[in-house]
């Protein structure tokens, strides 16, 4: 069992192995947003290709090359049961390079989520603070 | 008007949000300094009704606290504020574009969002080793090195952080977007 800060955070069945992390298919829509097919990782009507044999076996699904597929960097400390995956870059270069505004969904102080689209159509003024 | 506390204390975000009336919300793992390069705060960032970033990420203040080090009023950045707001007319410096992380940056961001998660479960030997990757890769990025201070016990406002702030100064200032300095010849 490993906890996987993803998309979610959440425990996860896994054998850790030589450079992989194998996870059971079930859990990718969750933890990366994707789902893995034949013709690769997809979302709605669009597919990464890959090879499904090369990231899948018996064991699960190789979370570390799904990441990397998505363009996601990853961290794992097997000793601690724990592993992160980031955001992807591209995502980032929307906002940097396009200057699109990534969205994101966030629990306000009342445990309720909110996310950016909530107010599109509005002109927003996004504030970052912190009490450090 | 969107807030976001880069933070994981819910309390002491409470604290600062009394009375507020636009939305507040805790990003204690970070997401938005990993989605739009934050690298300190405030951060703000102006956005169209389009979804386009018309004002990238800028370091503007709500007080004139510091108005000797950066040469910039927040009367000055409120009158921008309420022309965009008005007639859509942004500042010169709206066409900044913000320098993308490096892979240090980002992989310090993995392993803050990890030593957070494993503080959380009580791990605090694994919490320990990653904040100082964390900070070894990151250290003038004070969503990852000032941040770390408070869940590490120490104190973000105390000696260490001034004598880190000296640093950072002395660095240039390093800022992922229009800096706060910008009216001064540091």
């Amino acid at each position: 069992m490993i906890h996987v800060i993803a998309d979610t955070a959440q425990n996860v069945d896994t054998k850790v192995e030589a450079g992989t992390l194998r996870v059971p298919a079930a859990s990718l829509p969750d933890l990366v947003g994707w789902e893995l097919k034949d013709e690769g990782l997809c979302r709605a009507s669009e597919c990464v290709p890959a090879d499904r044999t090369s990231i899948e076996t018996d064991d699960g699904v190789d979370l570390l090359a799904a990441a990397a597929l998505l363009g996601r960097p990853t961290l794992v400390d097997a000793d601690a049961g724990m592993a992160v995956v980031g955001a992807a870059q591209a995502t980032r270069n929307q906002a940097l390079r396009d200057k699109v505004a990534p969205n994101f969904t966030l629990p306000d102080l009342d445990g309720a989520d909110r996310a950016l689209s909530d107010y599109a159509g509005k002109k927003r003024l996004l504030v970052a603070f912190s009490s450090w | 008007m969107i807030a976001v506390a880069i933070d994981e204390n819910l309390e002491a975000v409470r604290e600062l949000a009394q009375d507020i009336t636009y939305p507040v919300l805790m990003d204690a793992d970070h997401l938005l300094t990993e989605l739009y390069a934050v690298s300190n705060v405030p951060t703000v960032l102006w956005i169209d009704a389009d979804d386009r970033i018309a004002r990238p990420n800028a370091n503007e203040f709500g007080t004139d606290m510091f108005v000797e080090f950066t040469g910039r009023t927040r009367a000055e950045h409120f009158d921008q504020v309420r022309a965009w707001v008005r007639t859509g007319v942004v500042p010169d410096d709206a066409a900044t574009v913000v320098e993308d992380l490096s892979e240090d940056e980002v992989n310090a961001r993995l392993h803050f969002r990890l030593a957070t998660h494993a503080r959380n479960a009580g791990d605090e030997a694994t919490a320990a080793k990653h904040f100082d990757r964390a900070v070894a890769l990151a250290p003038f990025d004070f969503t990852v090195s000032r941040a770390a201070m408070p869940l590490r016990g120490e104190d973000p406002f105390g000696p260490e952080f001034m004598a880190k702030l000296v640093e950072y100064q002395e660095m240039g200032a390093p800022f992922h977007g229009i800096r706060a300095e910008r009216n001064t010849d540091a």
